[in-house]
């Protein structure tokens, strides 16, 4: 067993999509471990608190008229001109990675074991050593065109400082609304459509005093993990899939393992999109976004090793913590399959809860069947009355419904 | 030149079986759409699967080509006759099912990426848009090298219904770009594609039917557009020509060889003789072609406000007596008989398959002949149990008299009042008791009473919000609209509209066995029933199938917890009246252990934990007299929400006077989506304290402003959203219908996120910004139920967010 370390540079992230064609950050063997770093591609919502004096997320959001560190962000077109800019930020998430796990097959099974996650402190002057984050009420959140106040409709960001000394919680510092701002290549970002533009605090007005006396407890975790798909070279990283990606579960946090089915050689493992808390269901669009770092184990399990685990037949990420085991409904359980050329943007417009939640009672049904070994009767009377079933995420395109079984109900006696 | 014979006349409800699925053959209003997706199947089951999703589309894999068992999904619909299926899955090659019978070709539109059709003639490449005819007799194959993306249209002669098409010479392939006529067919067989699953019956019969027609034109079409065609393609095209505008003009009581021929530019003796070649002749097949179209209209539901005599003159009969001869003459049954038995298969094969409830027809029937209600109700002066024992203490046992079944009611006399701050103890019986009425009710004295049934005796009769002659379905009075036994009403002295009821609930035990066997043991029962989230698309047969569970209840271990016993699959159960329940359609039936077969052994080795609460905890809606106890809203109801037990309190908006409190729906455990349309169902008795907060004193109280039912435990605050939530107001007369037509966990998400921003805002003073973002980071919205009409999803605040912060 050997133990890496993958630090956050523009030469280990990439931004915006899942790919089986980006050069690996780092290749390991089946039981290494590896140190991570992520980034919160919400950190220039306020530079100076999460961004400035840290070396490591200077380079990558570096970008001047001159220099862009990234100059793709998300799955769209590279080439000009831009509406918003390269990659068109048709996916948002700072990913590191990929890491290529050796001799990883289609068909094999990757599992991801979080060993512990850490919150990444500023390094900024009077703010060093405090940890903060960003919430987005987004354009693309569930409330965006149901708001009641005025202006409408209108996005907000509310800052949060994360408190670890004692029971990790946040506690917001101050929020402002969104006004246009304008990149170093200068193109307008009238509303957010696409990352890592530096909101300039001049522009804007900063309202204190918000969510006083609440306290949000933590649950750090990372929202999107998962592995390159094989259906095209650049994906998305919005929509989750059947190989990962932006699941926005809190319960994939410290203790979780995560299997995923692997779908390209070398697997490809990306993660990013750090949450320090989200609700189920991230109604806004984002959760409370804060760099973080995590301890990771992999361990690949080959598909001929696969009969008669629950891991045999697996083609949907599947999450086990201490407790439970939860399968993940989508809109779409393989949109890139179903929705055929147009898939990424088409996905947008089909997101429902009702057909997330049929996937989820399919899966969990099978799940069952397979793994646990019930009849077709047995599962439907237990997912009844044993399995919970919840809103994962209503602002990821292909919405997700998940179900969840409590492992102790299957103590034998 | 041959024909098509007509089938003998096959309306019977057939179920067919399509490994995996089925479908009601029965051209009423059977819902016949169905969804697959390889997601729901092992691995090594999907080649099976798919084979069967292909067959229904006329279609198979090709021989030697490997199974296919990557991603797949697919929707189908079917009339008789008539498949449309929407196929998207991996590179592959598929075949035409061998068929000897059927002339009509399978059409298949490659929708992306094009195929390449391979047959005796050679390979042909088919671009994406372009429409392929296969013959389902013929060696060929159509190979997908990127992914199978198409649509495919398979017609049989059941779709006919003795319509006579020319015998087509359809041996080879042929690939049509769409254009004329095609473009047409193309365009009309994507959009039915697409809609396959909105459709109404009535309006996918219609859209099938035009399918099948333009695919006969274009098939003819086709035959004869064959360079070497031979001179029997261009007669069977002028047959068919002709057999169409006989379609068209049916309703012609002087419809003569003479006139179509003339229409037809061909002589009369030469019309005769294309009939004579096709071995029928042309007064036959008229005839033959108005009963059939008399028949499809009488066994059609939308043509049931026309009298028979208007349909037989509609088809060509301008004498109604001579039209019953014939009619019985050809079908063996008169039209009205046969009219009245189609009426009574649709009901009875619609009922278990639709929704639950009142079907719309019978609400809008009840409405026309609804009596203004009695106003004045006089209350009955209080009985209260215990009332010198203890002056705020008061106990409300279970018998037949103390509940009310399936409904609840403005106009129920209330069994005792209450004043705010008493405390009540309150026995409450599941209705699922009767599953194993051996262990769960015999013995019990108020059990035996509630479920007392005998075929001069029905202790309670009405069970259900439905009429009590049973004229909708005859199930039995009430006809099972409504199906849960709630003990009360109890009413609140003073409470009146406007005021909030605070329900706390400070314990719950389960009521054990009184039998001699089984005394002092608890148990349960957990029904996989037709109102169950997945009765739709089970994956082994028999399908579908209702199953029940029962379980034991181990309230005193250390883990409380609870064990299957046995399961056994409902069959039919007849009544004490003599009723016959197909399915699980009517409360408080009694299983007879001999009529059903109990299976040991199930769910082995697993625990499950207990969360004792009531499903139903409701005061009287304002809105109707008698209202489906089963659809959630304003007025709490089957909220079915396991967050709702020992401990913790609901908050109820009163709007009736005296609030007209009642529970019931016990269960002993239940997971958050109830998925199989029941909880671990077990009678057991709650101790409440009720209190009353007076509209006028509501203000800066986290319940002011109340319209929806709050719970509140020790750690949170649940908030209750529903697909519809108020559905008796929102949809008025029509609502006990309509809400179980528009369930959707899309609507209830909405409502749960507005509620808690409202709740947000109003009762914790956030500006709309903080709230968002406090919801977005915090709050945890989950699945409530998705079997009682008015889905539900929940909203969870954590109360340790506003703890002191010191």
């Amino acid at each position: 067993m050997r133990h890496h370390l993958l630090p956050v540079s523009p030469k280990t992230v990439h931004w915006g999509y899942f790919s089986k064609v980006v050069a690996p950050a780092l290749t390991l063997r089946s039981g290494d471990r590896a140190t991570i770093e992520t980034l919160t591609h919400h950190a220039n919502d306020d530079y100076e608190r999460m961004i400035k004096d840290d070396p490591g997320a200077e380079s990558v959001f570096a970008w001047t008229r001159e220099h862009k560190a990234l100059a793709r962000r998300g799955a769209g077109p590279t080439q000009g001109p831009f509406i918003r800019g390269s990659g068109e930020g048709l996916g948002v998430h700072l990913l590191t990675g990929p890491v290529a796990i050796e001799g990883a097959e289609p068909g094999d099974v990757l599992e991801v074991r979080i060993l512990d996650i850490r919150p990444r402190p500023s390094q900024c002057g009077c703010h060093a050593g405090k940890c903060f984050g960003s919430n987005v009420a987004a354009n693309w959140g569930f409330h965006y065109h149901d708001l009641i106040e005025e202006p409408k409709p209108r996005e907000v960001i509310t800052i949060f400082e994360l408190d670890t000394s004692g029971e990790p919680y946040a506690k917001a510092v101050y929020n402002y609304v969104w006004t246009p701002q304008t990149d170093p290549d200068g193109i307008v970002h009238a509303t957010i459509d696409y990352p890592g533009v530096r909101v300039d605090h001049t522009t804007i007005t900063k309202r204190e005093n918000i969510l006083a006396d609440i306290r949000v407890p933590a649950r750090l975790h990372f929202g999107t993990m998962g592995l390159a798909p094989s259906e095209a070279d650049f994906v998305s990283s919005i929509p989750p899939g059947y190989s990962g990606g932006n699941i926005d579960d809190w319960r994939i946090g410290k203790g979780a393992r995560m299997y995923y089915p692997v779908a390209v050689p070398g697997a490809y493992f990306s993660v990013g999109d750090p949450h320090a808390a989200q609700g189920d269901s991230e109604l806004g669009g984002t959760a409370i976004e804060t760099s973080l770092t995590g301890d990771f184990e992999f361990i690949l399990h080959k598909k001929n090793d696969l009969g008669g685990t629950p891991l045999e037949g697996l083609t949907h990420p599947l999450l086990e913590t201490a407790q439970a085991w939860s399968v993940y409904g989508f809109t779409y359980p393989n949109y890139l399959a179903e929705l055929g050329a147009n898939a990424q943007t088409e996905i947008a417009n089909h997101s429902s809860l009702d057909r997330a939640m049929r996937d989820a009672f399919r899966k969990l049904r099978r799940f069952l069947m397979t793994v646990q070994r019930l009849s077709e009767d047995e599962a439907i009377s237990l997912m009844s009355v044993g399995a919970d079933f919840g809103v994962t995420q209503v602002v990821d395109a292909n919405w997700g419904v998940h179900g969840t079984i409590r492992k102790s109900v299957f103590r034998c006696e | 030149m041959s024909v098509i014979v007509t089938p003998p006349w096959r309306r019977t409800v057939e179920l067919v079986w399509h490994g995996g699925c089925f479908a009601f053959r029965n051209p009423g209003r059977v819902m016949s759409f169905r969804p697959f997706t390889s997601e729901s199947y092992a691995q090594d089951e999907r080649p099976e699967a798919w084979r069967d999703v292909l067959n229904a589309a006329g279609l198979q894999p090709a021989a030697k080509s490997s199974f296919y068992d990557g991603h797949a999904t697919a929707s189908h619909r079917n009339a008789p006759g008539v498949a449309v299926s929407r196929l998207a899955a991996g590179a592959q090659v598929v075949a035409p099912l061998p068929h000897a019978h059927e002339d009509l070709p399978i059409a298949l539109l490659v929708t992306e990426d094009g195929a390449v059709l391979k047959s005796t003639e050679g390979h042909r490449i088919v671009p994406a848009g372009h429409l392929v005819l296969l013959p389902r007799g013929g060696d060929c194959s159509i190979g997908f090298q990127r992914d199978l993306r198409a649509i495919a249209l398979s017609v049989t002669s059941d779709a006919l219904h003795g319509r006579m098409i020319g015998k087509l010479e359809f041996t080879r392939p042929h690939v049509i770009p769409p254009n004329g006529l095609a473009e047409i067919f193309c365009g009309t067989l994507a959009a039915t594609a697409r809609s396959l699953e909105s459709l109404s019956d009535a309006e996918w019969s219609t859209v099938a039917q035009s399918l099948v027609d333009l695919l006969l034109t274009l098939a003819h079409q086709q035959a004869a557009s064959v360079k070497d065609a031979c001179n029997s393609a261009t007669q069977a095209a002028t047959l068919h020509r002709i057999c169409q505008t006989i379609e068209r003009r049916l309703d012609d009581a002087e419809l003569t060889p003479a006139r179509i021929a003339q229409a037809e530019g061909i002589s009369e003796r030469y019309l005769q003789k294309l009939f004579e070649g096709a071995g029928d002749n042309f007064s036959h097949y008229v005839r033959e072609r108005r009963l059939q179209r008399a028949l499809a209209d009488l066994s059609n539901p939308t043509e049931a406000h026309h009298s028979i005599s208007e349909i037989a003159y509609r088809c060509g009969f301008a004498d109604s007596a001579h039209f019953s001869r014939s009619f019985r003459q050809r079908f063996g049954l008169s039209p009205r008989e046969f009219r009245q038995q189609q009426a009574e298969r649709t009901s009875a094969a619609a009922a278990p398959r639709g929704q639950r409830g009142w079907p719309h027809q019978a609400l809008a029937q009840l409405r026309a002949h609804q009596v203004a209600p009695a106003k004045g109700q006089t209350m009955l002066p209080a009985q209260t149990n215990d009332l010198a024992a203890a002056q705020q203490r008061h106990h409300l046992a279970v018998s037949a008299d103390r509940v009310h079944w399936g409904y609840f009611s403005r106009s129920l006399p209330p069994q005792c009042e209450i004043a705010s701050g008493d405390t009540i103890t309150i026995e409450t019986l599941t209705q699922h008791a009767s599953d194993d009425p051996e262990r769960m009710i015999s013995g019990d004295a108020g059990a035996e009473s509630v479920f007392g049934w005998t075929s001069t005796k029905k202790n309670v009769d009405r069970r259900g919000a439905g009429p009590m002659d049973a004229s909708v379905f005859g199930r039995g009075a009430g006809e099972g609209f409504g199906v849960h036994i709630c003990t009360g009403p109890v009413a609140v002295k003073d409470a009146q509209p406007g005021d909030v009821l605070e329900v706390r609930i400070l314990d719950i035990v389960p009521r054990p066995s009184r039998s001699a066997d089984y005394a002092g043991r608890v148990f349960g029962s957990g029904v996989a029933a037709w109102w169950g989230y997945h009765y739709n698309e089970l994956l082994a047969g028999p399908n579908p199938r209702e199953a029940v569970t029962i379980y034991e209840i181990f309230a005193d271990d250390a883990e409380p917890h609870a064990r299957a016993l046995y399961s056994y699959r409902w069959e039919p159960q007849t009544d004490p009246f003599g009723v016959v329940h197909a399915t699980y359609d009517y409360p408080g039936v009694p299983v007879s252990p001999g009529s059903v077969k109990r299976r040991h052994g199930v769910l082995d080795h697993v625990r499950i934990p207990l969360r004792p609460h009531f499903g139903v905890i409701a005061v009287a809606p304002r809105e109707l007299d008698f209202v489906d106890s089963i659809p959630p809203s304003y007025f709490g109801g089957n909220l079915d929400n396991w967050r709702l037990g020992k401990g913790s309190a609901v908050y109820l908006p009163v709007a009736v006077p005296g609030a007209l409190l009642s529970v019931g729906d016990p269960h002993a455990t239940q997971g958050d989506g109830e998925l199989s349309g029941t909880a671990i169902e077990c009678s057991m008795t709650g101790t409440f304290q009720v209190i009353l907060h007076k509209k006028g004193q509501l203000a800066g109280k986290p319940f002011a402003d109340l319209t929806y039912p709050l719970i509140e435990t020790a750690t949170d605050w649940v908030l209750t959203g529903f697909s519809h939530p108020n559905y008796l107001a929102e949809f008025g007369a029509q609502g006990q219908s309509e809400v179980y037509a528009t369930s959707s966990l899309d609507l209830a998400m909405k409502d749960a996120f507005r509620k808690m921003r409202r709740f947000l805002m109003h009762v914790k003073g956030l500006s709309e910004d903080e709230a968002v973002a406090l919801m977005s980071a915090a709050v945890d919205f989950g699945v409530t139920q998705v079997v009682d009409g008015n889905w539900g999803v929940h909203a969870i605040l954590s109360k340790r967010l506003f703890e002191d912060v010191s």
